[in-house]
């Protein structure tokens, strides 16, 4: 028989269930001009390896590849070991790149909307149409309702995201929307905590903490595996923290800790609680760098183990332990991530962690968690425009992301990515009434699909910008192709002490352009042209390498392998420096005014918020809504990351999606056993906001009482009959299944949403 | 006998991140539904103390492989010069009796029901380069060399013979080194 496995599923199975999935998105696919792609420019029919960089994450510090490219045409990539970031690595994404250029689902053209918003019709149009029609629209709107009308919201950070963020200060708008749950959150915490934020020193700990991260689906190729698998036959230990156990947990043996999802905060405190209370902590430190000890020993007596276990599922015991391997290993990093950035206590969960490292002392010394040297080499010129910021510029933050008296924080000014969407709907502060949407999808990726849908619908004027179509694309007025990196010879690369040249693998695809060049060109038709070399790449990219003291084409030809500075010697121990870093605030005050740790946080208090870190429970769970456990009595989250996707994209991809087909749930075999379901089987998943339609994936790594599901899920993927799955109810989109409640979803500093709610699930 | 080509494959590093795979698909533009290596997960334990192991799995290379004994059209060969078990496409008859006879189900079929596999990337091996899956590996978990040559690329860990018939050209950890 031939039996051959798609991840898992024998291929009868795998094709007997593409054909009844949910409904395709209303779009006019003809229109899109989603006709099979055409051949690029090259056609000198010999093959060429080209050095240049990975994208199917990013753009920003891509991994070196050699791209294959045969007749002129992309079809792989070989190992690049000169590149620093990855030495020659690459992971399973890296190789789906051909197919997601030539992608049936590519965006060819510049496209206008002809139909009513959410019907999907459009009329091909030129580039400059497309950019003179964004361009006209935001003249008219900034001369009627003033130029903070316009939001933007930003994808995670991106090499282009600071273009953004100078259009915006160009154009005279501080509402950049930031999604409110990603790696800025992490910054924000720890500098208000620590004065910087610190990374784990795999290469000479002992004991490597891994909490709320996924290191092997998470730069897995820029050494985050190499140095996990390193650390592990060094003999590092490993304790791993989080909802289910995944690969990195398992291939260092280490100690798993189970905990609900969201509920980190209440593990830390309890953390704090041990160490403080049995004087695990290291006194002479605490005594020369940290503020307000006594305060916060005072405070975290009311988080003792036993109330923690109530709430995070982990043994009072193991709470205990775990706080006092930490603390008793002289060498011990926390490897923190993601994971905890979406909760409504998520900063209160940064912070305690912060702590946890200060008070014992495992901070800045070989094996903990450390600042680092830097770098010898010459920084490229920034474009943000920090400097221009005035606090007239600031005030008109609309739904900000951070508290206003911390404007401008960590990006800038940056407006909450949902506040934007619910300005449309609300009108608080005021409306917004232009968005535009580069390289996200405002429907997949942020919470309270039904939400943003409306707010699609009833905004003036918004623009898609992205490589590949969108599931709200249907409500664009204007839609702009971005090419893809392979595609663009900018910009620059850099990782430590190392910068190279972006090599353009083939022609851009169709009328598609870079998203660096729609900045400039956008910019300069505003008449912003100054501010934008007057729409010229070339002259910007040399603009930004000067402090290098060469030219861009010079860096490509004097070093087509990339240019390498000397690296400083590990400095550690500096407290006194970090500890005075200022923070982004137009008075640049301190992020730490007493130059010391934060554990009791005056700034904080000022603003009105809890000056040392609190436990505040999730929209609905097991202990914060008990009453809807008969009901509901499975706790949902989302993994962020996978070894196969970048976020809701590459779905498209034929090689990847064979890796991850379906959106499969882990629910614990148990579990699933009691209500009758088989692994592979399609459930339904219901909670009180929303329902899923998902596969059954038997996962003997999770909690019984919560059940997780890769987050992301709409595209579907023609070359395998996998139809798109809706984005509201019915579909697989975990963001359709949260609370919107704005007194629950968010936590109350950093904006960061839960991703957590109770749910049923049963057998189709 | 010339040189046997094989594999170190170390469990004890795999992540399961799926590179290995992809990056055979894309080098050997493999046919979709069709995979020559595949990541086998073993799950042990119950919840908590529960833990999981991935092997990544594809052409043993045997020294004395089924498939090439039981196929009625001589379409597989097993190369002199390295030990690489390759199929003739055009030979092959599409019957199946590969498939049957690998205990580690390397023989894949596609559209054409014809026999297709892990070549040990012949073309590359034979430039002096590693295989793809070997290259992509972010963690080590895949050594390429002769079945002479891979004890002392293992370094200090202890490895072994994948024990079996048909002399599976693997080397192992020793389970517990």
């Amino acid at each position: 028989m031939s039996n051959y496995s798609v991840a898992g599923q024998s291929r009868r199975a795998f094709m007997k269930t593409t054909g009844a999935l949910g409904a395709a998105l209303a779009l006019d696919k003809e229109a899109l001009g989603l006709a099979p792609a055409v051949g690029a420019a090259n056609s000198s029919g010999r093959e060429k390896l080209i050095p240049t960089f990975c994208a199917m994450c990013g753009p920003s510090s891509g991994c070196g590849i050699l791209a294959k490219v045969v007749d002129g045409k992309f079809v792989g990539i070989e190992s690049f070991p000169e590149c620093p970031t990855n030495n020659g690595v690459n992971c399973a994404k890296a190789h789906g790149a051909p197919q997601w250029v030539y992608s049936k689902d590519r965006l060819h053209y510049p496209l206008k909307r002809v139909g009513a918003k959410g019907e999907g019709k459009f009329q091909r149009i030129t580039w400059d149409e497309a950019v003179t029609i964004i361009a006209d629209k935001l003249k008219e709107q900034k001369a009627k309702y003033g130029p903070e009308s316009l939001g933007i919201l930003s994808p995670a950070g991106r090499s282009y995201s600071s273009y953004m963020r100078r259009f915006m200060v160009t154009h005279g708008s501080p509402n950049y929307g930031h999604s409110g749950i990603c790696a800025v959150q992490k910054r924000f915490a720890m500098s208000y905590t620590l004065g910087d934020e610190p990374s784990p020193d795999y290469a000479h700990a002992d004991l490597v903490v891994i909490w709320g991260k996924q290191p092997v689906f998470s730069g897995a190729s820029k050494h985050a595996v190499s140095s996990l698998i390193a650390a592990k036959e060094r003999g590092c230990k490993f304790i791993t923290i989080k909802p289910t156990l995944e690969p990195d947990g398992a291939v260092t043996k280490s100690m798993w800790v189970p905990v609900r999802p969201g509920t980190d905060a209440a593990l830390a405190l309890a953390m704090l609680n041990v160490t403080i209370n049995k004087n695990l902590y290291d006194a002479a430190f605490v005594e020369q760098w940290c503020y307000g000890f006594d305060r916060l020993k005072e405070h975290v007596q009311q988080y003792p183990p036993a109330w923690a276990e109530k709430i995070t599922g982990v043994p009072a015991a193991q709470i205990e332990q775990v706080a006092r391997l930490y603390a008793g290993t002289p060498k011990a990093a926390i490897d923190y991530g993601n994971g905890l950035e979406h909760a409504p206590a998520a900063n209160d969960a940064l912070r305690a962690i912060g702590m946890l490292m200060a008070i014992t002392g495992h901070i800045d010394k070989p094996g903990t968690n450390v600042w680092g040297s830097g770098s010898t080499m010459p920084s490229p010129r920034g474009v943000d425009l920090f400097e221009r910021y005035t606090q007239e510029f600031v005030d008109k933050l609309v739904g900000s992301e951070f508290p206003m008296a911390f404007m401008p924080a960590m990006e800038g000014t940056s407006a909450s990515y949902y506040r934007i969407l619910d300005s449309v709907l609300t009108g608080k502060k005021y409306s917004i009434r232009a968005i535009l949407a580069p390289g996200t999808q405002a429907m997949a990726s942020t919470r309270g699909t039904k939400h943003v849908i409306e707010a699609l619908k009833k905004v003036e004027f918004f623009a898609v910008l992205n490589t590949t179509r969108t599931p709200e694309m249907a409500y664009a007025d204007v839609v702009v192709p971005i090419s893809t990196m392979y595609e663009s010879d900018h910009p620059f690369e850099t990782s430590g002490n190392w910068i190279m040249a972006r090599n353009k693998v083939i022609e851009p695809i169709g009328e598609s352009k870079s998203d660096y060049e729609f900045w400039l060109a956008l910019g300069a038709k505003m008449g912003y042209g100054d501010d934008w070399w007057n729409g010229d790449i070339g002259k910007h990219m040399d603009w930004r390498m000067e402090p290098l003291g060469m030219t861009y084409e010079e860096l490509r030809t004097q070093y087509p392998n990339g240019r390498k500075y000397e690296s400083k010697p590990p400095v550690y121990e500096q407290y006194a420096k970090r500890f005075a870093a200022k923070s982004p605030r137009l008075d640049k005050v301190p992020y730490l005014p007493e130059g010391k740790v934060a554990l009791y946080n005056n700034l904080f208090e000022k603003a009105g918020l809890t000056p040392m870190p609190v436990w505040r429970e999730l929209p609905e769970g097991p202990t914060a809504t008990p009453e809807l456990l008969t009901k509901y009595p499975l706790l949902l989250s989302d993994y962020h990351t996978s070894r196969s996707y970048n976020a809701s994209w590459l779905r498209d991809v034929p090689y990847l999606r064979e890796v991850e087909p379906y959106p499969s749930l882990h629910i614990h075999p148990d579990t699933a056993k009691q209500r009758g379901i088989a692994n592979g089987d399609w459930i339904v998943v219901e909670g009180p906001h929303g329902s899923m339609k998902v596969k059954a994936m038997l996962y003997p790594g999770t909690r019984p009482d919560v059940v997780m599901l890769l987050h992301g899920w709409w595209q579907g993927c023609k070359e395998l009959g996998l139809p798109d799955f809706p984005l509201a109810d019915g579909g697989a989109n975990t963001n359709n299944m949260y609370s919107t409640d704005p007194e629950k979803m968010f936590d109350p500093v950093i904006t960061a949403m839960s991703s957590q709610t109770l749910v049923e699930v049963r057998k189709v | 006998m010339g040189k046997q080509y094989g594999f170190l494959i170390d469990s004890e590093r795999c992540v399961d991140c799926r590179a290995c795979v992809t990056a055979c698909k894309a080098s050997h533009n493999v046919e979709l539904g069709v995979s020559y290596r595949r990541i086998e997960t073993t799950w042990k334990g119950k919840f908590p103390e529960v833990t999981f192991t991935s092997l990544s799995m594809a052409c043993n290379h045997c020294e004395e492989a089924a498939c090439v004994k039981v196929c009625p059209a001589h379409a597989i060969t097993k190369r002199s010069e390295d030990g690489i078990v390759v199929v003739d496409h055009a030979k092959c008859i599409g019957c199946g009796a590969c498939g049957k006879a690998c205990p580690y189900h390397a023989p894949q079929y596609g559209k054409d029901k014809k026999m297709q596999k892990c070549d040990l990337c012949v073309d590359r091996v034979s430039e002096g380069k590693k295989p793809v899956c070997v290259v992509t590996c972010s963690a080590s978990a895949l050594t390429f060399g002769t079945l002479e040559e891979l004890p002392a690329l293992a370094g200090k860990k202890k490895i072994a013979r994948l024990a079996g018939a048909t002399r599976p050209s693997v080397f192992v950890p020793v389970s517990g080194a």
